[in-house]
């Protein structure tokens, strides 16, 4: 048996936090967290946006506030926005990739890139509708910078992939 | 003592916001619409680089990003004149991109090792997403130095044209002797340049275009106040607008490209003194 702390409670409270662009996914699933510190009744956290420029960065920084704030046992929180270390995609954890996918979302595959030479779209892409393989790039930019545009040859569906980065 | 550190880190936000506000102007407007979606893609990349960018000299003066950003006078600002000039067309902006984007991965690199903390994290971060401009550039060079004359031609000119403006990318900034010596800036502006030089030459070379960057090098000299038109000068949106200056954009000094181009990108701030969004 293990006692559940508030910490335990700031996590859960995280884990209901939507991405506002991708709702089918949490910021925890995203991996977006990179720490959660609670002392007495102060909670801090620390965020990792997955792109620089994403406008939807204010939001999930007051929707962290306002889920913190909701745990009972805390009364202020601190939420930061860090780029230390950088957002990568291998952050995203197992549920994540799953609800990506059922969003109709390509996760992204691989490794992490470690090199910046290689970073860049996969190049196999697999479709999230039916699963081929036979897929093509039609742009590596998107509707919101994390992802890219490909078409699947199979199914005839367009769908998006979350970029490597 | 982190006088040098703002100058250094306006310089490159003012960059990425106005050539960003002009990649923005192809929105609804680019040649094909996976253009359209590829162009406001980076441009909202760029501008995101600046406004994090602004957030760190906020966190440094006390002052406030979207002032930085939106309510400086239009000397104030300290990015190259390349990042200003229009459009103009594909063939242009095309090379600009190119060069600008080869020249932004020369100095995010030589940043990685710079003694702010903090600015080394936000380049690292910048140089994962920059990365996709990158190929972005050079697929277009790949795909149109392999294509028909007629655009070997026009690309071959615009780079050759725009080669002058993009090593003014690398005047020195403000106070670059204290950048230098507090480790901010971990390698001097010309040897920056230079890396700059010998990657496009050489890239060039590859692609079988024979525009020339090196002669231009010897021929570029920085004098601040030698901008040939300011920006009293009157609207003018045109390829011919000025001049044969371009330097000193990092000392605040702008064409009249800028006016026009400051006058779209401050307006709502001006009109709207102090609201928030």
């Amino acid at each position: 048996m293990t006692t559940r702390t508030t910490k335990d409670a700031v996590w859960d409270a995280l884990a209901r936090v939507l991405d506002p662009e991708i709702p089918a996914v949490s910021v925890v699933d995203m991996g977006m967290i990179r720490a959660v510190e609670v002392a007495g009744d102060v909670a801090k956290v620390v965020v990792l946006p997955t792109f620089t420029g994403c406008p939807a960065v204010p939001i999930i920084r007051k929707d962290v506030k306002t889920a913190v704030l909701g745990v009972e046992g805390i009364g202020r929180a601190d939420v930061e926005m860090s780029f230390s270390p950088a957002w990568t995609p291998d952050r995203i954890t197992e549920q994540g990739r799953r609800r990506l996918e059922e969003f109709g979302l390509a996760p992204p595959t691989g490794a992490a890139p470690v090199l910046i030479a290689d970073i860049g779209l996969p190049k196999v892409a697999v479709c999230p509708f039916c699963g081929s393989k036979n897929t093509h790039n039609e742009n590596p930019f998107g509707p919101t910078p994390c992802r890219a545009l490909y078409y699947c040859d199979a199914c005839a569906n367009p769908f998006e992939q979350f970029k490597p980065v | 003592m982190s006088d040098s550190l703002v100058a250094l880190v306006t310089a490159l936000a003012d960059d990425e916001l106005v050539l960003g506000h002009r990649h923005s102007e192809w929105t609804g407007f680019a040649p094909q619409i996976e253009e359209d979606v590829a162009f406001s893609s980076i441009a909202q990349d760029e501008i995101g680089h600046a406004a994090a960018l602004y957030g760190l000299v906020a966190s440094i003066t006390g002052d406030d990003p979207d002032r930085l950003g939106l309510g400086r006078d239009q000397n104030q600002y300290r990015h190259a004149v390349l990042c200003e000039r229009p459009n103009r067309d594909w063939a242009y902006t095309l090379a600009r991109h190119w060069l600008y984007d080869h020249a932004d991965a020369v100095r995010l690199a030589a940043l990685t090792d710079t003694a702010d903390e903090r600015l080394g994290a936000l380049v690292n971060k910048m140089r994962r997403e920059e990365r996709y401009h990158l190929i972005h550039a050079d697929t277009w060079m790949q795909r149109i130095s392999q294509g028909p004359m007629d655009g070997r031609t026009r690309l071959m000119e615009a780079v050759t044209e725009t080669v002058p403006e993009a090593l003014d990318l690398f005047e020195p900034i403000e106070a670059e002797d204290d950048a230098l010596k507090q480790g901010w800036l971990p390698a001097p502006s010309d040897v920056l340049r230079a890396r700059f030089v010998d990657e496009t030459s050489g890239a060039l070379e590859d692609l079988a275009l024979p525009a020339e960057v090196r002669s231009h090098l010897q021929a570029t000299e920085f004098v601040a106040s030698s901008s040939g038109d300011l920006i009293d000068e009157g609207p003018s949106e045109s390829k011919s607008s000025d001049d044969k200056s371009s330097s000193g954009g990092r000392s605040g000094n702008h064409t009249s490209d800028f006016g026009r181009l400051w006058s779209d990108l401050t307006h709502t701030y001006r009109a709207h003194p102090g609201a928030s969004w």
